[in-house]
């Protein structure tokens, strides 16, 4: 992949002063937000849908922006190393940049329909990032099945916004913040609950959406380190935190979030001690974050209601906290992969000495991970520890941190003491470090985890607090210190710790028992997924094949049962099925016509020759204008003797061109009963369609109208020539023009006779019968 | 009883299809004694389009009439121009010279490049103007007969392709037998109202009683020809085969003009005849818009020919558009119009784009064929991109609005369940359509490279196509408002 000779492309370098200045601009605007001044801009856009281009920084936005520039500074630098020698750089950094601006509207839009913009430009660009190395067949399953689960989940955000918006009567997110209307009582506010959750979910990988995540590791390793542990990802926490004071504080949105988010935690950092590569490692812990995060927005306190709404600080500590060590992770990972050749921790061991700075940040990074004093993640851990323990599901939501906590202790462990200490392998080759942007960046957010450990004060006051009082929708009074005494939390943090650390020490043995009993579970999302998909190809071969089989005979055979079924089960379902009162007298001749009628509609059917077929057809048509005739509609009936005749003719000269009915198009066996039943149902629909409209009575105004004007206005007798030359001559006449421009067109069709390329034989001969057919493709 | 005398307000109303059934004649008369000596066909489409400049210059005319003074008609008020009609004949316009300008080229190489082929444009267009404008059952199925026998003709056009001649000749089954169901359908309206006005039925339909069968009855025929036209499911069997076997261009027509002047059509009946009987076919359309879209987007997954996944999609479309329908609001009618709209443009390039694809002279039509063409074509690409973005309804493109309103139409009258379908299968059209985008960057298509066949006009309707769906997704104030006008009649 790496070719260390090729150059970095200048443009890659200069890209990170973008974020670099974007970082700066916000940090400038971080004591005014910390004073709670929000910042705020707006252009007109949609007036017609309330929708403007409205941007709000508040403390939770801030805290996301920074995150966002800060670490997209050191990726890019990162990122610009690690493509070297790539082809298409620019495109990839590009995209990176996209996606960065993308994000950095989402977590500042007011409105939320731009809000959903930016998201699905998120979700986009993610898209193009994991399908880069389009090479590789896993990859671009992997970008379409990202895209396919969080782009149905943000369509499903999309419509509970617009609740949402309808509810609140804005899509304005400050003034639902302000409003005091009542959401809660909303009749709709259970389904604007499901279906923005479906949003959040999908795109923060919530159980039992999470399978996309891992499989999103195929994209390059700068991507995986910033859209899908530090940014992205997190998108869907932070709509729930923007959401908690509108939709929150309801047993419905707290349950919900607590157990998707409590299971989630749990569940992926089991996982995650079963992997053996180093991103999916690292993949399944930031799983395990977003649950975490989750849970804790949801986690309703049970103390009163003045006390500090600690669920909300935990959460917002520990989005931070974890992108502040997760980034480095990451990078420290793609690192290894690129001077040792892989990412399986089996083969690795021993880099300490190749790779000193990568170490040094690792193990930062790491033990913020594991939440050992005096870093930033030991804060964040004990705040989670009192959060939950002052829950309503105290011990059981205070059992599910520490567990998860727990193991990711143990990953910690996995993804930095396995790779860098123990043996080096023999058969690799020598490991080196890589060049200073490979680890500058992991090294500062390492250092950085220390810095806020150290001074949670300062952490906490410019930028922590004022997030969580947006989430909280009130300010909490919270006083952040690094060292809280003996108390319960420290006690479950040593917990923690130990039991980490045994669970290290025991590894083999846990993650065969771990391996085991999740290789039992039935489903799995991504089971679940392949499962959808292939369903929706069968279903889709399946109508093909039927539907679509290309035979017109079949096709019409679909449209009349649908018409009759329809036509039938209305004249049943209003009870207009009925013998008419008064039947007039049939006479002989009518008896006659009709059994000539019928006869002939037989022979039509069951005759071998066509012409024969023709013969009889015209036979039933003359039959008909008989019996016009009979009833004294002359004019009628030579109309239809006139077309009858054309027909016959017409199709005859047509039809015999043809070569004779083929053996194997003829119906056979059940399709000809099916035929034949369809065909019966019509007929009889029909009938039933003419007796019950000659019962009702019709009007007579217009017949009146032309009797008594035909002669004196029109001058003529038969009243239909009058009304097709005189009354509505110029629709007559537009019908006669279209009909004659038609036919010269088609004439012209038959008649031209150009020189006959041998590409059109080729091109005729490449279709054979029953061409409509498609041809089913296999899903990749 | 009937105004026998033709005015000038008689022409006025008529102009637009008057201006393009002279046009389409004189292409006719001049192609046969003028252009067909000299050898240079194009000269037939440059007529084509100085007819469809007037006929915009027309159509313009009668927008600013409207605006001015109100809605006006003629004919004894069986042709009405208001903001609703002006907005469908601006769209034909659009799409004919969309049509014309594609055409070129396509039926250049085809070797079936003739004069009529531009008459019939004009002339199907004609047929459209008077769908979107007329107010009278006569005058509507007429004006419908118009496009279709013209559409019949078209799609059989390349006369050596069995493909082209099967299209066609199942098109012309189908597209007659729906017709002859319209038109009984039309039979029993006439009965009930004793009129063939549209505002007469109106009123005749609302004096039945409630639940009526026979207004039912009138209601299922005239819907099944109608569903016909609009490709809705189970009547869209023809559309794949026939968007397979005609012309790219002609493809192109028919799946955005043709089905733009049917939903004019049936939003008017369904409107203004049938406005009293709503409970009775809301539920009816709301199912057929839901099987249309589960079967579109369902079959388009697997299809590996680009015309028939497309025809799939404009099937999908339809349900959506349909779903405005069943809204029925302001919201719902103005995102079926905006919809229609952007619909013209995405749905024009990406047609275009599978017209500027050949392979050793041949036309290229399958998904394969696009492998590899981010790194040769780049521009192209980039197309791609835009044209499936919007017709996935992915913000920002033009495609996105339309469905924006029409969920918003829908949860305002409280369909909750319809629209979490509807934007659900946004994520498996989602699915198709990356796909396409997906191929372009495939690397290893070295075995069989396409050639791209853009001529000038091709080069045009594309660049345009693309810059207009960018344009009305980022700036869409004034397409949001020219599609609200159109909608003030619709609700009155």
């Amino acid at each position: 992949m790496e070719k260390a000779s090729a150059r970095v492309p200048l443009y890659s370098r200069l890209v990170v002063a973008l974020p670099a200045g974007l970082f700066v601009w916000f940090a400038s605007m971080v004591p005014s937000v910390a004073g709670g001044e929000a910042q705020f801009a707006s252009i007109g856009w949609l007036p017609q849908l309330g929708v403007d281009l409205a941007f709000h920084v508040d403390g939770l936005g801030l805290l996301f922006a920074l995150l966002i520039t800060g670490v997209g500074t050191f990726i890019l630098l990162y990122a610009s190393e690690y493509m070297r020698g790539h082809p298409q750089v620019g495109r990839f950094t590009a995209f990176l940049v996209a996606f960065m601006l993308s994000m950095l509207g989402v977590v500042l839009s007011d409105n939320l329909i731009v809000l959903f913009v930016f998201w699905e430009l998120t979700t986009l660009t993610s898209f193009l990032l994991i399908g880069y190395s389009h090479g590789d067949s896993a990859a671009r399953r992997a970008a379409l099945q990202s895209l396919i689960v969080t782009g149905a989940g943000a369509l499903a955000m999309l419509a509970g916004f617009v609740l949402l918006g309808n509810a609140a009567g804005s899509y304005s997110l400050r003034e639902m913040l302000a409003g005091d209307s009542d959401l809660a009582g909303h009749p709709a506010y259970v389904a604007m609950l499901v279906l923005v959750l479906a949003g959040a979910f999908t795109k923060s990988a919530q159980f039992p959406f999470h399978f996309w995540l891992p499989n999103a590791m195929a994209a390059p390793t700068p991507v995986s380190a910033y859209l899908h542990s530090a940014t992205m990802v997190k998108a869907g926490v932070f709509l729930l935190a923007r959401l908690n004071p509108v939709l929150g504080g309801t047993d419905e949105w707290g349950m919900t979030l607590t157990g998707f988010g409590a299971f989630t935690a749990v569940y992926s950092a089991a996982v995650a001690l079963t992997r053996t590569d180093l991103k999916q490692i690292l993949a399944y812990t930031t799983l395990m974050a977003l649950g975490v995060c989750v849970m804790f927005i949801g986690l309703p306190q049970s103390r009163g209601a003045d006390e500090v709404p600690l669920g909300a600080v935990a959460a917002v500590a520990f989005v931070f906290v974890h992108a502040l060590y997760k980034a480095p992770l990451f990078m420290v990972a793609g690192t290894i992969d690129h001077s040792a050749g892989t990412r399986d921790i089996r083969s690795l061991g021993g880099l300490r000495k190749a790779m000193p700075w990568s170490l040094l940040a690792a193990a930062l990074a790491a033990l913020s991970m594991s939440g050992v004093p005096p870093f930033a993640g030991f804060v964040g851990k004990e705040i989670l520890y009192s959060s939950a323990i002052g829950s309503t599901y105290g011990v059981a939501a205070t059992a599910a941190i520490v567990t998860a906590n727990a193991m990711i202790v143990s990953a910690a462990l996995l993804v930095v003491a396995v790779p860098f200490l123990g043996q080096s392998p023999a058969t690799r080759p020598t490991p080196h470090e890589g060049r200073w942007p490979m680890w500058i960046g992991s090294l500062v957010l390492g250092v950085a985890a220390l810095g806020a450990g150290l001074f949670p004060r300062l952490a906490f006051e410019w930028l922590l607090l004022p997030a969580a009082g947006a989430v909280a929708g009130r300010q909490p009074h919270f006083e952040a210190s690094l060292w809280h005494g003996f108390n319960l939390p420290f006690a479950l943090s040593v917990v923690t710790l130990s039991a980490g650390a045994l669970a290290y020490w025991q590894r083999n043995r846990l993650t065969g028992a771990l391996g085991s009993a999740l290789a039992r579970l039935p489903v799995t999302g991504d089971s679940a997924y392949d499962w959808l998909m292939n369903g929706i190809a069968r279903v889709s071969v399946v109508h093909t094949r039927i539907v679509q089989c290309g035979i017109q005979r079949r096709y019409l055979l679909i449209v009349f049962a649908t018409l009759g079924a329809s036509v039938l089960t209305t004249l049943v379902v209003k009870g207009v099925i009925a013998w008419p009162a008064r039947i007039p007298d049939v006479s002989f001749v009518e008896w006659l016509l009709a059994i000539l009628i019928a006869a002939s509609a037989l022979v039509t059917i069951r005759s071998h020759s066509r012409l024969m077929a023709i013969v009889a057809l015209g036979v039933v048509g003359t039959g008909i204008a008989l019996i016009f005739l009979l009833h004294g509609a002359s004019d009628v009936a030579m109309t239809q003797l006139m077309v009858e005749t054309l027909v016959v003719v017409i199709v005859a000269m047509v039809l015999l061109k043809l070569p004779g009915f083929r053996r194997e198009v003829r119906q056979t066996g059940l399709g000809r009963w099916r035929d034949a039943i369809v065909s019966c149902v019509v007929g009889l629909t029909t009938t039933l369609v003419l007796l019950a409209v000659t019962a009702e009575p019709s009007h007579r105004r217009l017949t009146e109208y032309f009797q008594k004007t035909a002669v004196p206005e029109g001058f003529g007798a038969n009243v239909v020539n009058v009304i097709l030359v005189d009354f509505r001559g110029l629709d007559t006449l537009g019908e006669i023009s279209v009909l004659a421009l038609a036919a010269v067109s088609a004439y012209t069709l038959i008649n031209w006779r150009p020189r006959r390329s041998a590409r059109a034989a080729a091109r005729s001969k490449a279709f054979p019968e029953a061409e409509g057919a498609a041809k089913p493709e296999t899903l990749s | 009883m009937m105004d026998l005398v033709f005015t000038a307000n008689d022409f006025h109303v008529l102009k637009p299809a008057v201006v393009l059934c002279l046009f389409g004649c004189g292409i006719l008369l001049s192609d046969a004694f003028l252009v067909r000596r000299t050898g240079k066909r194009w000269l037939n489409a440059v007529t084509a389009l100085v007819g469809e400049a007037i006929v915009a210059l027309v159509v313009l005319q009668h927008l600013s009439d409207v605006r001015a003074g109100g809605a006006f008609s003629g004919l004894s008020g069986s042709i009405v121009i208001d903001g609703f009609g002006v907005f469908f004949n601006i769209i034909f316009v659009l799409s004919g010279a969309l049509a014309v300008i594609l055409s070129v080229r396509y039926m250049e190489a085809e070797g079936e490049h003739r004069g009529e082929y531009y008459a019939l444009v004009l002339f199907a267009q004609a047929g459209m103007s008077i769908m979107a404008t007329g107010n009278d059952l006569v005058v509507l199925f007429v004006a419908l007969e118009t496009m279709a026998l013209s559409f019949y003709v078209m799609v059989g056009f390349l006369r050596r392709s069995k493909r082209s001649n099967e299209a066609a000749m199942k098109y012309l089954i189908l597209g007659a037998f729906s017709s002859g169901l319209l038109a009984y359908g039309f039979s029993i309206l006439y009965g009930i109202a004793g009129s063939t006005s549209i505002e007469a039925i109106g009123t005749a339909v609302a004096e039945r009683p409630d639940g009526d069968w026979v207004t039912t009855l009138a209601l299922i025929t005239t819907s099944v020809g109608l569903f016909f036209k609009i490709s809705a499911v189970p009547f869209h069997m023809w559309a794949p085969d026939v968007y397979e076997g005609a012309p790219t261009p002609t493809a192109a027509y028919v799946s955005v003009a043709s089905k733009a002047a049917s939903f004019a059509l049936m939003i008017r009946i369904f409107l203004s005849a049938y406005g009293s009987a709503a409970e009775s076919w809301m539920p009816l359309l709301a199912g057929i818009a839901l099987i249309t879209m589960t079967v579109g987007n369902l079959a388009a997954v697997t299809q590996s020919n680009l015309k028939r996944l497309l025809a799939y999609s404009s099937v999908a479309h339809a349900g959506y558009i349909l779903l405005g329908l069943v809204a029925a609001n302001d919201a719902g009618l103005r995102g079926i119009a905006i919809y229609i709209l952007a619909y013209v443009f995405m749905n024009y390039g990406a047609f275009a784009l599978i017209a500027a694809l050949r392979r050793d002279g041949e036309a290229a039509e399958e998904i394969d064929d696009l492998n590899g063409l981010a790194g040769r074509a780049p521009g192209y690409t980039i197309l791609v991109a835009i044209f499936m973005l919007s017709l996935a309804g992915i913000p920002p493109m033009a495609g996105f609005y339309g469905k924006y309103y029409i969920f918003l139409g829908l949860l305002r009258e409280g369909y909750y369940v319809l629209a979490v379908f509807a934007a659900l299968y946004v994520a498996v059209a989602a699915y198709y359509y990356f796909r396409i985008i997906r191929a372009c960057w495939l690397t290893g298509s070295g075995d069989k490279p396409a050639a791209l066949d853009l001529g000038l006009g091709t080069r045009v309707a594309l660049v345009g196509s693309g810059v207009l769906t960018v344009v009305i997704g980022v700036l869409p104030q004034r397409f949001l408002a020219l599609a609200g006008e159109s909608v003030l009649l619709a609700l009155r």
